[in-house]
Formats: C-alpha cells, structure tokens, sequence
C-alpha cells in the first residue's frame, strides 16, 4: 500500500480494519442536501453492525456507498473516502470491490437473474471467472448455510419469499466476501420468512469471520444478532455509535427526539417510566425477555390500581411500539357509526377460483360500520382475493358478498364507490390525472358534480391529508408517504365510509408504515369502518379492534382482538408471529391481569396518556 | 406464460431436437423462413407447414399443451387468417393473381362466395388469403422448431458461446426476460385500480386510447425502478467484471448439429424446387 495518508510505523495490534468509511457525504444529483454527511466509522472482522436512522438520514444510500454503487452507478456526488480492506471504493469498479463486500436488497424479486437455485448462486462467481470447480465448491457452502442446497435445482420463483431471500444472501455468500450488507432483508416477508432471514444471518454471524451490516426495521429481532449499532439522525449527521444496550438503551429518550425507531421493549420500557410504574433510575429492557423480568420486578402495591383496558377501549391513544413524534393522544370520540343496524361488509360463504383454482374457500364474515378490521396471514393466504370481491373487481365463484347493502359485482363502479374505497398495495396504479387536485376531483367530475362543490371538497381533502402546498404537482412525483395519503383521498373523495385497503404497507419503511396506519385509525374514529390487508401482525395488533386470520385460502379465526391473539397456537401454525409486546406481557408471573395488555396504551392509560400530551 | 427456465430433462432419446444446440435449431430454418417471405403461392408454405410439423412430431415430446397448439389452434388460425386476409385484399387484384387459375371445389376464380352490398368475395380473393395465411403459419411452425425444444439459457449460452455474442447482452435479456410476468401482474393490478376508480366506464376507441396511454407512465415507472434495483443486484455480483465468464455448462456444436442443418437445408430446397416448380 503506498497511500500516503497512512502512517508509516507498523501495523497497530488490533486487527486491520476491514471498512473506513471517513468523513463521508454524500447528495443525490438534483438534491440540494447530503444525506448521509460526515459519517465516520470503522469496522473490523466478525462486527455486526445496525445502521440506523429516520426516513431522509440516507443509510441506504450508505450501504451503496460500501460497495461502490455509489458513486460508481448512483447519479451522485461523494465526498469523503469508503476504504475498503484497503481499497479506496472511489478508484475500484463495482465489479471488482464485488470481491470485498455483499449486498442483499429488499426486494428478492429484483435480485435473481437465473432460473434455477443453484445456477443463481453461481452467478456471481462465474462473473469473476472462477474454474468451475471452485464455483461449485463455494455454491454449495453457501446454499448449506442458508440450508437450500436440498432444493438447488428449483426454480427461486416458487421459493416462498423468505427462501428467495436466503437465496439471495448465498449467492452474495458464494462471492467469498468478508462484508454482507443487507438493506431491509426482511421488510416484503411475512414473520415465518423473516424466521427463516435471521436464523440465516444468525449463523452467518457466528463465525465471527464476516462483517455485517444491517439496516433493518424489525428491531426486535435485529437486536438480537447485532453488537453494534449506529445511529444517523434526520439530516444525515451521525450522532452516536456504540452497542446495541449502550446506543438504544443509553440514549433511548434523545433517539426518540429524533424519530429513530427503538426496539418494541426499550418503548414499552420509556412508556412505563414515564407512566411512574418503572423507576426513573431503573435501566430499560432491550429485548422482550428484559422486559417482562422488568415487569415481573415491579412491586405489587405499585402495579395495583393500573388495571389494563381492553385493546378496544384503548385504541384511541395510538400506544403502539411507535416513537414517531406525530403520534397524538387525542381524546376518543364517541363512533357515530357503531350501532349502525346495517352491517357495513357481509361475506356469506365466498369462495373465488381463479385458474380453476379455488383461491378462496367458503368464507364467511359480517363487519360492523365503524369497525377497524385487519385481515393477517401469510403472503399467498388469499387476503387479497377476499377482499377484491368486496369492490368487485373479483367476482366470487360462489356466495355472496354485499356492501352497505350493495352486491359489489353488479353495481357500476361510480355508485360503489360512493359506499366503499379501495387502496391499492401500489399507490401509483391508481393514479389517472397529472395533478394532485385532479386526481381528487376526477371521481367528482365523473358524477358531474358542479365545479364550485368540487373545488370546495377536494380543498377540504387536500388540508385534511396535509397535501394543500401539492395540488398543482403531478401524483408521481409526491414523496412515498404523500403519495400513499393522497390514494387514501381519493378512495373517500366521493363519500365512501368503508375503506379498504391492501397490503398498504409492503416494501415500505416501519416509519411511514406507522403514518398510515395513524391517518387510517383517526379515520375510522370519525366514523369510517376500515378493513386493512396485511401480512404484518404488529402493525395489526397495534391499530386494528377486528383480527381475521387467514390460511390457505380458508378464514381460521376472526373477532374482536383480545380473542384472535389470545389462541397463539392458531398464529403460529398459520405462519404468523405474536407481536414481541404482546409476547413480553404474556410472559409476565407476577401480575396475571397484565398477560392480556397488547398495546401500551392499555397500561396506566391516565397518567401515561398525559404524559404523553406534555410530551413534545 | 411459458417459463424460459423450464428444463427438458425428462425428455427421452427418442426426441432428439432437445439433444441439439439451439443454434443448429434456428440456423437450419432461417433460409427457409427468409425464403417464404418472398413466395405468393399456396403450395410452397404448405409443404414447409408440412416439414415443419413432421420435424417437430418426430423429434419433440408432444404434451397435451403442443398436441393442442398444434392439433387445433393452428388450423383454426390458418382459416381465420385466409378468411381475413381474403376479406382485406383487392378483389380485383385478387382476380389478376393465377393463385387457383383452377378455382376452388370446381367453382372458378370468379365465383362469388359472400355478397354484402356492392363488396363480392370472390374465390380468388380467398386464395390470397389461404397463401398469405399458410405463409406466416409456415413460418411461425419453423419457428417453432426451436421454440418448443430450447430452454432460454441454452440459447443464451450457445449465443455466447458458439456466435461469440458479448455475455452482457445475453444475460441481461435474459434477466429482463424474469421481468415479464411481473409485468403482467402490474398491468392486472392497474387495470383492477382503474376500474375501482370508474376510469373503464367510458366506452368507443378515444378512451380506450386514453386509458392504455394513461397505464403506459405507471408501468413503465414501475419498470425503470425495478430494471435499476435489478442493475445493482447484478453490479453487485461482479457483472461485467471481464470479458470473459465461466461457462458451468458447455453447449457445444456437435457433428448431430452439421447434420441436422445439412439434411434440414437440402430439404427445405428440394421443397422450394417441388413448390415454385
């Protein structure tokens, strides 16, 4: 090496550093800040590292900058040096630094080329040339590890989504590299996927030969594998770097200021201090397993008196494991709709064969106006089929579906849409005009409402979504959560008060995630009944009153929250995940009455609740 | 959809065409398909038809699915074809032509077969139709020579291998070929959003043309992000890393290949001769 920079004694003890990333910053062409700017680190073999930080703190344009996407294919300008086992990743191609360092992306679709397991993994290594030999040497290591190397000879496409992506991190495995980047592994899978992701990771880890590093929403499980953890704040800047217990437990209140996300137990634990049933002194839980010890710890006489409220009565103070600063404690209103005689949705026996497959078997399930219903279960359960009978765009093969009264399949779509709205998992299919007001005012003009009333309400929608400063601009270029608003507008523009929406928030970030599910539940307390399709329990759990499980195209169990969570043999069998909170509370010895808590707001709900006004 | 991966592992001896390069399976057609272009007669494509449909008998394992393709959706399509193209031709050229200077089931090329108005369908203009509908149906038989037997990848490799084709472009068709029934699932999904929206509910061809240019933005949108997360997977992987890759499977041009071209090209003449007499 004959960098200069580098002093010239010799090598300090401590092993070479594996990646020096120094000084760096980095803009996007056309944006106008750096997003990361000045972030330094140092990692060394065996280091498992989270990367965290809010939406815009650039940690996934950081995790290009490690193997030279950035700046090599990213339209962006670098400052600052990525050092890489002592390769600067400004003089090196992608190509070569390949070598070096690993990436698994989000998305498993977009990361497979070939058509078969084991012709996938060899990908890489065939690129750089490799005698065959070696290649399959290293192919089969790495399949082993992710335990694929039975199914080598399948196509990835019928993997389930977990197995694609431990496909995905064995053929970064198979390039030999010492570092693995892994961008939101797990952010499109289902919980048995995401299982499958981290026992993967976890065994990687152990080696203690490669370098890790993740960014990763599911906090609780990432905590698990990582001893380290880096922290980005909302501009980029770093702002602290230590352990996992150092970082988020440390510094939980000042991470919370800046809206990083903290594991669901550190939460729950600033929720309990807060609400004066944890001492102010005591250290707070990390995992969920330090949380109910914490909670089994707290004195009797002091638990008495904060008696957990039902899941339902609670829903109003948005608990949740969330540290978004937006969510507010805002006082319930009493539902005008509930009571409604007419039931919103009613299913009767639905069943939907597509392919001359039956997608569908004989559901049945009558939703109450006002309700919040979250329908969970696996990818490829049939949630979706389901619900698209319910605005017609599927037809049932049998029984019979009806909306506000409504059969969906034979009433034309303008009149349906005055009873129900659809949100669609991609909010830019939906979209038909080239401006944010028309897009709004289009289900208007269709039922030749006169202009004055159209500008009137779409104005009136566009305050309430926050989207007034975008109405001359086209939907595309909204940012993500804007974007996902404005489908929810347009949904209800025409005085649907029955929305339905499908799979939300896949492929999105916790963070934005969270918004929506906020903007839907202070929805539903203005009276509009939601049924939401989702494959992730914990933002069920955290926002819905109504859980239908399904499996296998057949509805397993459905009714009021308490009841679906409290059978987790049910969730587990069916490819789900009891939410860490409710598992921590559950876990509890010493205070039966908080097994049934699912959401923070139910515990000590007046004094945490008010505290949580005061808080800013 | 057909898989482009799908392997032929299971396919016996006998069906000796999944033994052969893909190469072999397009170069021994392609004189014969350029050729057809430039004929006018009926007799020529229907012997080429023949060859090809006797070619893939004797060297494909028929399934249920060929068996169909081949057995009724072809002959339908060559009826519906000259019917249509015998309906868009000049009826007075048609009468020009010497295409059945016989006529047809003793009728003669004048006799009018369908009268709407001032417009007569004549024989002759059927005749057209029947040689320009054998003619592409010829062709897409020869096509399907190869089509039914080769496995995307083996045609990759052999284009790689055997024509010396760069391996970037081989490879990244074939990982936009993985794109296409994602494609399509988007396109059921927007079509599904634009008629929640009451988007479908205008009829006549302005606003179908309206509605297809409205889904082209969203698709391609959809396109660009998933071909760019699509570029750093395979940047990621060392793709393009050197000129050269390693081949784990080797797709060689036997002496069966030489063979199979030689004995298809004197075919194909010999039938030109017999045709174009």
């Amino acid at each position: 090496m004959t960098d200069a920079s580098l002093p010239a004694h010799p090598a300090p003890p401590t092993p070479e550093p594996r990646l020096v990333v120094d000084g760096l910053r980095i803009r996007h062409d056309g944006r106008d800040r750096f997003s990361p700017d000045g972030v330094t680190f140092t990692l060394r073999a065996g280091e498992v590292v989270l990367l965290m930080g809010p939406s815009g703190s650039g940690k996934s344009t950081l995790a290009l900058a490690l193997n030279g996407l950035v700046p090599h294919a990213v339209p962006a300008g670098m400052h600052g040096s990525v050092r890489v086992e002592g390769i600067d990743t400004a003089d090196a191609s992608v190509a070569a630094l390949s070598e070096h360092v690993g990436m698994v992306f989000q998305d498993a679709d977009a990361q497979i080329v070939t058509g078969s397991v084991l012709d996938e993994v060899c990908f890489g290594p065939e690129n750089l040339s490799l005698p065959v030999p070696v290649i399959l040497r290293r192919a089969e290591a790495a399949l082993r590890r992710v335990g694929l190397w039975e199914r080598r000879d399948d196509n990835p496409d019928i993997l389930s989504g977990g197995g694609r992506q431990r496909v995905a991190i064995a053929a970064a495995l198979a390039l030999d590299s010492d570092i693995l980047v892994l961008d939101e592994p797990t952010a499109n899978l289902d919980a048995a996927g995401a299982d499958d992701v981290y026992d993967a990771l976890a065994e990687i880890a152990s080696d203690g030969r490669h370098t890790i590093v993740l960014i990763e929403h599911d906090l609780d499980r990432a905590v698990r594998i990582v001893d380290r953890v880096i922290v980005i704040d909302g501009d980029g800047h770093p702002v602290s770097d230590g352990t996992p217990r150092e970082v988020l437990v440390g510094c939980a209140d000042e991470l919370h200021e800046l809206g990083v996300w903290l594991p669901p137990a550190t939460e729950a634990g600033r929720w309990l201090r807060r609400a004066g049933i944890l001492d102010a002194g005591a250290a707070l839980p990390l995992t969920g397993e330090e949380l109910t010890a914490a909670l089994d710890a707290i004195p009797r006489e002091r638990a008495s008196g904060l008696l957990a409220v039902p899941a339902s009565a609670s829903a109003s103070a948005s608990a949740s494991a969330s540290a978004s600063a937006s969510a507010r404690a805002i006082p319930a209103a009493p539902n005008a709709a509930l009571g409604h005689p007419q039931p919103a949705i009613v299913l009767e026996n639905v069943s939907v064969t597509r392919r001359r497959t039956r997608i569908v078997h004989d559901v049945s399930l009558t939703i109450g106006r006002g309700e919040f219903w979250a329908i969970v279960g696996v990818n490829g359960a049939g949630k979706s089929s389901l619900v698209q009978t319910i605005v017609g765009i599927t037809a049932p093969s049998s029984g019979r579906v009806r909306v506000h009264g409504f059969d969906p399949a034979r009433t034309d779509a303008r009149r349906l849409s005055e009873h129900v709205g659809f949100v669609f998992q991609n909010p830019e299919h939906q979209f038909v005009a080239h401006t944010v007001f028309d897009e709004l005012a289009y289900g208007l003009r269709a039922r030749r409402v006169d202009e004055a009333t159209i500008e009137r309400q779409v104005t009136g929608m566009l305050e309430r979504f926050g989207l007034a400063d975008a109405a001359p601009v086209h939907p595309f270029l909204l940012s993500g959560g804007q974007k996902r608003r404005l489908s929810v507008g347009t949904a209800l523009i025409a005085g649907a008060s029955t929305l339905v929406l499908d799979e939300p928030t896949f492929g999105q970030d916790r963070e934005r995630s969270d918004e929506l599910l906020d903007l839907l539940q202070t929805l539903n307390r203005d009276g509009t009944t939601v049924v939401v399709v989702t494959h992730d329990l914990q933002l069920a759990v955290d926002h819905a009153d109504h859980l239908a499980v399904m499996a296998g195209g057949r509805l397993v169990e459905a009714g009021p929250l308490d009841g679906v969570l409290g059978d987790e043999a049910v969730l587990e069998r069916n490819g789900l995940r009891m939410p860490p909170l409710v598992r921590a509370f559950q876990a509890v010895t010493t205070h039966p009455e908080w097994r049934r808590v699912r959401r923070l707001g139910q515990i000590g709900d007046d004094r945490a609740a008010g505290d949580r006004r005061a808080d800013p | 959809m057909t898989d482009p991966y799908r392997s032929f592992v299971r396919a016996r001896p006998r069906h000796y065409l999944y033994a052969l390069n893909p190469l072999a399976k397009l170069v021994a057609v392609l004189p014969a398909m350029a050729a057809l272009l430039f004929t006018r007669d009926i007799l020529t494509p229907l012997l080429f038809l023949m060859l090809a449909l006797a070619v893939i008998v004797t060297g494909a394992r028929i399934g249920r699915r060929t068996a169909l393709l081949l057995g009724a959706a072809l002959p339908v399509l060559i009826v519906v074809f000259a019917l249509g193209f015998g309906a868009w031709t000049d009826p007075a050229a048609a009468l020009r032509s010497t295409l059945l200077p016989e006529g047809l089931f003793g009728l003669p090329p004048d006799a009018v077969v369908v009268q709407v108005g001032d417009y007569r369908y004549t024989v002759a203009a059927l005749g057209v139709g029947l040689a320009t509908s054998l003619r592409l149906c010829s062709i897409l038989t020869l096509s399907l020579i190869a089509g039914l037997t080769t496995a995307g990848p083996d045609l990759v490799r052999s284009l790689v291998q055997n024509l010396r084709v760069p391996y970037r472009f081989g490879y990244t068709a074939l990982a936009a070929y993985r794109f296409v029934p994602r494609f399509g699932r988007d396109l059921e999904q927007l079509r599904a959003a634009r008629r929640v929206r009451g988007a479908a509910a205008r009829r006549g061809p302005a606003a179908w043309a309206a509605r297809t240019v409205g889904m082209v933005v969203p698709l391609l949108a959809g396109g660009i992000r998933h071909a760019e997360r699509m570029s750093f997977a395979m940047d990621s992987r060392a793709f393009g890393a050197s000129r050269h890759r390693t081949e784990r499977y080797s797709v060689p041009w036997r002496a069966r290949d030489t063979a199979f071209v030689v004995i298809l090209l004197l075919a194909s003449l010999a039938l030109f001769v017999v045709g174009q007499r």
